[in-house]
């Protein structure tokens, strides 16, 4: 643990890993949404609905 | 398409169902017994197995890990295997999961009956049990993705996304936060110190609610609760976006906990930031939830299952907004040491999860049995208790803590405190924890009817180990086509590749807050006053922890004025950098002891006062609900550990001279017998080698550094008295009935404790003040002085910093006019 300690606190400006972290954060997010919202209904609805009728066989193409 | 036979294990689930049944009941009593404790001390049983401080985990830790825990095994394991259409990837594994589980939870209650903790809460178990913990949770993990890779559908319902992220989370908090160095089987000592480990316990902390009590419930509301009202989930979109920012956003916001603590500005400043934002993908899944019933409010009548889903859901929805606004400074200094924390856990676990896991069984086991529920009537009186036991439950302890807060706030008008004694403000609270014991009544009464219902409903039903059923086998898919897919669909379709992710994001949040706080030197400014432990008060801070007295006494004093008037001087991150683990607390049900051993400080007690205090503390505070700790005068110290104790504190980084542990006994011993001599001079007999001397030595250790040394205080106070002697100040004896009461109530509350409500003291540590003999003179002036500037030597506080002229005069007047008959 020392040795990793004295390694690590010697990092310039490691203060910057919060301002990357938090872009990472809020570029994932906005990617994340509009990918979301791109999605079609259709599909959303089809994988809703999928769990309500398990005691039949589900057909699976790559449409889905 | 060819389909494939293939049969679901219902087994595993059935035995996990038992489980969650047998060690949830003994969950709620086991709570009820430390509700009752808190509010009878004779609930104690004056036995060191079941004293409060060793309960309070076994409770959270049977609530947690053991119900909850079980839950969510019988939970994921039955709806894993219907929505991936195949049965669990290897039954050894779920066996070894199951088993392994319960072996981890008898391990884990014996262990805390007989005091073998880490004090870390929720993480409370020693090492050879975290390592088993880590092996059965890998194995849970390695079923899972295994099932996830077998299975027979192209995408991965939202509900497995969730289990994902608990796996990975769970891991994650697990191993950062466990990393211990053995000293001997029992015994560790965790590799952070103090601030450190605060931040890294707290990080865990936080997150063991997100990870163990969240994600996994959000996962089982996903899946249970559209089967239960038989409706699709609201928005599928909205899961999406709402389970990446609440895994992402969790991690970072563990320093709430640590609010105007010994912590730097700008880590409470961030923990801050993310719990706001975190009310929006919480109240994104609320909404999810809420929003399925959305036309169908009126199947919520006929089914008590979907009744304990929906007040489950409406609980989480309050508490994920109550978390946040208790993540404010403002209202943190509130909540915190008070029991509004208790509170709003028991909102969550007794409503979110209690409701989740209630709703689940009623609707599983009767599927599960191919029955109907044995009685839907019962389960609806369920309901309604366990309704009205939340109620009863939280309502009392939101009004404890907001009584006590003001209480502890409150001033004079001269500028004093108004409830100078912490005893005061706990006696006001105590009604309620008696309201506080129906609630947990009433949930106990409840879970037992719900097991009747259940085994009732068992018993009628017929039950299949292995449930046929058929799918056809999954086509495998090529690379993504842009046209048809989106990104977090083709993630989806990997579960591999979807776990990574997650786990690259719970992983930014947990470094960020945790690898600066452990590397920079700059965060934790040094004290050069601040000594390392000696070996007895090491020896008596491990018994502090065993004890677990830090379930009710912090060792932190805020920055606040009613708090350093209370306790003493705030508490800074540098003194703390000796301490494995750090012993801040989370609820004050004492008052805080970060200053008791600051001689002439508001906290002091004297050797004599702790070993009375220790044998009975009914006898020197009648309405003490501390448990006695009597045994710490037979019990030994552990010495043989002693020198490997210190090895292990040298390897973190104790500057403790080169083979000082060779010597370290023979320190150990030589202040014992000091211990010992000074409780000989009171008339206290106590070998050196018993634990009291131990746990004495520690009470003295503790804010001691950061003191001015006792030797020059007490010269000064000398100095002070001698010049004071000529000019004493006149003191004129008040008569009226008025002043003696009011000089009664603060003598009965305050001086009481030593000297006895009679006035007769325990010579000769405490001398009568009923008798003929005065050390320092019974003129009214000499009285006065004696009570305004204390003994600071022999531990009597100068109760002129406590209290007016006027009330002193009072004081005096009560003691000389109607306690002294001589």
């Amino acid at each position: 643990m020392k040795i990793i300690s004295n390694l690590l606190e010697n990092i310039e400006g490691i203060q910057i890993y919060y301002v990357v972290g938090l872009l990472i954060f809020v570029g994932l997010f906005i990617v994340i949404v509009i990918r979301t919202y791109k999605m079609t209904n259709k599909e959303a609805n089809d994988i809703k609905n999928s769990i309500l009728n398990d005691s039949e066989t589900e057909e699976i193409s790559p449409q889905n | 398409m060819e389909n494939q036979k293939f049969f679901y294990d219902n087994k595993i689930v059935r035995l996990f169902i038992l489980a969650t049944l047998v060690w949830g009941i003994v969950g709620v009593i086991v709570g009820l017994l430390i509700a009752l404790q808190l509010a009878f001390p004779v609930f104690n049983f004056g036995l060191e197995y079941t004293t409060f401080g060793r309960m309070r985990p076994l409770h959270t830790n049977a609530i947690i890990f053991a119900f909850v825990g079980n839950a969510i095994f019988a939970g994921v394991y039955y709806s894993l295997q219907k929505l991936l259409k195949t049965r669990m990837y290897s039954d050894t594994l779920s066996k070894i999961n199951f088993w392994g589980w319960q072996l981890i939870i008898v391990l884990a209650a014996l262990s805390f009956v007989f005091g073998i903790t880490t004090s870390k809460e929720y993480a409370e178990l020693e090492w050879p049990i975290d390592i088993l913990i880590t092996l059965i949770w890998v194995t849970f993990g390695w079923n899972m993705i295994g099932t996830i890779m077998v299975r027979r559908v192209q995408h991965i319902y939202a509900a497995i996304w969730w289990y994902l992220a608990t796996f990975l989370g769970v891991a994650i908090l697990h191993v950062v936060n466990s990393f211990e160095i053995p000293v001997s089987l029992f015994k560790s000592y965790t590799i952070y110190a103090g601030a450190q480990d605060a931040v890294v316990q707290w990080w865990y902390g936080h997150n063991a609610v997100a990870f163990f009590l969240t994600t996994p419930f959000l996962g089982l509301m996903y899946y249970y609760l559209p089967k239960a009202a038989n409706r699709p989930i609201y928005s599928y979109k909205l899961s999406i976006i709402h389970f990446w920012s609440l895994i992402f956003l969790y991690m970072w916001a563990g320093p709430h906990h640590l609010l105007y603590q010994a912590l730097p500005e700008w880590a409470q400043a961030l923990g801050v930031t993310f719990s706001i934002m975190l009310i929006a993908p919480s109240w994104g899944g609320m909404i999810n939830g809420l929003m399925t019933l959305r036309g169908a409010w009126d199947k919520v009548r006929d089914s008590a299952a979907l009744k304990f889903l929906v007040v489950a859901v409406t609980a989480y929805g309050m508490s994920t907004f109550e978390g946040p606004m208790m993540s404010l400074k403002s209202v943190n200094q509130i909540t915190h040491f008070t029991d509004w924390t208790i509170g709003h856990v028991h909102i969550a676990a007794m409503g979110w999860n209690g409701g989740i896991v209630f709703g689940m069984l009623y609707w599983l086991v009767p599927k599960m049995f191919k029955t109907k529920l044995f009685s839907e009537k019962l389960a609806n009186i369920h309901f309604w208790i366990s309704t009205l036991a939340i109620l009863l439950y939280a309502i009392p302890l939101y009004w404890s803590a907001i009584t006590q807060w003001l209480m502890w706030r409150e001033y004079t008008p001269e500028g004093f405190l108004a409830y100078p004694n912490f005893m005061e403000t706990l006696t006001q609270i105590l009604p309620m924890y008696s309201i506080r014991i129906i609630g947990g009544a009433l949930f106990v009464v409840g879970f037992i009817i719900m097991m009747y219902n259940l085994f009732k409903t068992m018993a009628a039903g017929s039950f299949v180990n292995d449930e046929a059923s058929e799918a056809p086998a999954l086509v495998k898919l090529g690379s993504r086509n842009p046209a048809q897919e989106t990104i977090h669909r083709w993630m989806e379709r990997k579960g591999v590749r979807f776990a990574i992710w997650t786990f690259i994001a719970l992983a930014i949040g947990g470094a960020v807050e945790i690898i600066p706080m452990i590397f920079i030197k700059s965060n934790i400014p040094t004290i050069e006053s601040v000594k390392p432990y000696t070996p007895l008060e090491l020896a008596g801070r491990d018994l502090y922890v065993e004890e677990g007295c830090y379930n009710c006494h912090s060792q932190m004093v805020r920055p606040f004025r009613w708090e350093t008037d209370r306790y003493g001087e705030y508490s800074k991150i540098g003194e703390f950098v000796y301490d494995f683990p750090f012993q801040w607390g989370s609820r004050r049900t004492g008052p805080d002891l970060a200053r008791a051993g600051v001689v002439g400080g508001p906290m002091y007690k004297n050797a004599a006062w702790h070993y009375n205090h220790f044998m009975d503390p009914q006898k020197m505070n009648e309405a003490s609900i501390m448990p006695r700790y009597d045994w710490f005068a037979k019990k030994e110290i552990d010495i043989d550990i002693i020198p490997a104790k210190i090895r292990a504190m040298q390897k973190l980084g104790v500057p403790y001279e080169e083979g000082y542990d060779e010597k370290a006994v023979d320190d150990l011993m030589a202040q014992a017998q000091l211990v010992a001599n000074d409780l000989k001079a009171s008339g206290i007999e106590i070998e050196p080698t018993k634990q009291m001397v131990a746990m004495i030595a520690y009470m003295h250790k503790l804010g001691r550094d950061i003191s001015t040394p006792a030797e020059s205080t007490a010269q000064q106070a000398n100095e002070s008295s001698q010049t004071s002697q000529e000019e004493l100040k006149e003191v004129v004896l008040l008569t009226g009935d008025a002043d003696l009461a009011a000089g009664k109530e603060i003598f009965n509350s305050v001086c009481a404790v030593c000297h006895k409500l009679d006035g007769s003291g325990i010579p000769p540590a405490f001398p009568s003040l009923a008798d003929g003999e005065w050390i320092n003179g019974n003129s009214p002036e000499q009285v006065y002085k004696s009570i305004a500037e204390g003994n600071i030597a022999k531990g009597m506080v100068a109760y002129k910093s406590q209290y007016s002229e006027k009330q002193i005069t009072q004081l005096t007047s009560y003691i000389l006019l109607s306690l002294n008959k001589k």
